[in-house]
């Protein structure tokens, strides 16, 4: 059946769009019918990673919130070139407009919504998984995703105002009971041990940690531009990203 | 002829012999003690640092022998050159003290060129034996810091003297100390880094945080009718 999978951070910088695009592109890249929602209404940016412009795009998940479309019609396919096995990607990317923003943060919006769109974005693009890209922080519509989501992956970087934060994710993620919750540890300085980072981590929240990812400067620059995983596919960390992907369907 | 330098011990119970001895001695630029008795020269080696002995074999009280065989058995006076002084016809006493240890043997009465060279001979090897000693013992010190190194306690100052030699071995310590400096330092910083993997959780300010959410009215409802709101396999079709 289809899943519905959330990518969350408790704080922002943690590399969860990039690791959410990058699952996104594997899936795809193995046959499946991928959908991801960028929930990162206050400041969008997934986008950027699958190659879209904005400018004139049409409409995005902010419209079908104040009532003008459905979130289907919001779906754009942004499935890479590279991809040529069947597998698609749809993105409902948010508005980067400074006013549509503006007007979620004054007015705010049915948060409920969000639920009935997931349902019917899944049925009318046949999803075999759709992934929420979750702003940081658990406000009501990360709650929500959290209560609707079958697999919530946490991205976290080894330092001490993450590891507080996952704790604070994983028990409302249990209160929620959302049945498979995973860690993946981003960031992670190169002097670090990653098996023993795996260990720690995992037993620290009793949860399976999906994958260790270190940091470099490399690293950095290789991934802002495009889906390091396709580009990159042999490329070690390409090969974290399907780690975490296998576990995110397990 | 270049002056020869270093401390002589020059014992002989005979005080015409001992302050001829010593007279010609001074004169070719050594310092000089002298003893008349070989117990008042044992005590004087054990109290100061002597390059080489002239020991005079026949005393009334402690005789050369004796000397000899003591400082033979004393592992700080050992290595101490030792030239004994003998009459022509005591040829049986000096082949018993070079048996026991000494290093040379000078007739009596003295020739000053044979007594210089003597003398300057048994320096030069006391000097050879000084520095292999000394070349010794700071291999030791190298060895030690090896080991210091690996228990974790090693010190930058440990080679500080080896260091400053200008051979190889001065090279060695001085390479050894930068390089321990530099494990140090990772091992320091790799520390630090390991640090900060320990992962600490102030468990009463996340619990604080999960009670702000779980205790919301949104919450209670939402978590109420979370098993409507997953999907299930019914939900498709």
């Amino acid at each position: 059946m289809s899943r519905i999978v959330a990518i969350h951070s408790f704080r922002g910088g943690t590399g969860k769009s990039n690791t959410a695009a990058n699952v996104a592109s594997l899936l795809a890249a193995d046959g499946r019918r991928v959908g991801v929602v960028d929930l990162d209404i206050l400041s969008p940016g997934i986008h950027v990673l699958f190659g879209l412009d904005q400018s004139g795009m049409g409409h995005t998940l902010n419209t079908y919130l104040w009532g003008k479309c459905e979130l289907t019609e919001a779906a754009h396919d942004v499935t890479p070139a590279q991809l040529n096995g069947g597998g698609r990607i749809w993105l409902v990317p948010s508005s980067v407009q400074p006013h549509d923003i503006a007007r979620v943060i004054h007015d705010g919006y049915d948060v409920a919504m969000l639920n009935d769109g997931f349902r019917a974005l899944i049925k009318d693009l046949a999803l075999d998984v759709l992934i929420l890209d979750t702003h940081p922080g658990l406000n009501e519509e990360t709650l929500l995703s959290l209560a609707l989501s079958h697999t919530l992956a946490i991205v976290l970087r080894p330092d001490h105002q993450d590891y507080e934060g996952t704790q604070v994710t994983v028990t409302i993620a249990r209160k929620l009971k959302v049945p498979n919750i995973l860690l993946v540890v981003n960031k992670t300085p190169e002097v670090f041990d990653s098996d023993e980072v795996r260990e720690r981590v995992a037993t620290t929240y009793d949860c399976p940690v999906a994958a260790v990812l270190p940091h470099s400067d490399d690293l950095m620059v290789l991934s802002s531009s495009g889906i390091f995983s396709l580009r990159y596919p042999a490329h070690p960390m390409t090969e974290r990203y399907r780690q975490i992907a296998a576990a995110l369907m397990r | 002829m270049t002056e020869l330098r270093g401390k002589v011990l020059v014992v002989d119970d005979d005080p015409i012999n001992r302050r001829l001895l010593q007279r010609s001695l001074e004169r070719e630029g050594l310092t000089v003690e002298a003893a008349g008795d070989g117990g008042v020269a044992l005590e004087r080696l054990t109290e100061s640092r002597f390059d080489i002995v002239v020991l005079d074999i026949l005393m009334p009280q402690v005789d050369g022998f004796e000397v000899l065989a003591t400082m033979k058995a004393d592992p700080k006076l050992r290595r101490i050159p030792v030239v004994v002084i003998s009459g022509l016809d005591e040829m049986d006493s000096v082949v018993r003290c070079i048996e026991l240890g000494a290093d040379d043997f000078l007739a009596k009465p003295f020739d000053p060129v044979l007594l210089r060279a003597r003398i300057g001979a048994g320096l030069a090897r006391k000097r050879l034996d000084d520095l292999e000693a000394e070349y010794i013992e700071q291999v030791g010190i190298v060895a030690e810091a090896a080991a210091a190194v690996e228990d974790g306690r090693f010190e930058g100052a440990m080679l500080g003297e080896v260091a400053g030699r200008s051979d190889a071995l001065g090279r060695l310590a001085r390479v050894f100390t930068r390089m321990a400096h530099q494990v140090e330092q990772r091992e320091q910083r790799l520390q630090r880094e390991v640090g900060a993997l320990r992962i600490e959780i102030d468990q009463a300010r996340a619990a604080q945080k999960v009670a702000e959410i779980t205790e919301s009215d949104y919450f209670r409802r939402l978590q109420s009718k979370v098993h409507d709101l997953r999907m299930t396999a019914s939900d498709i079709d």
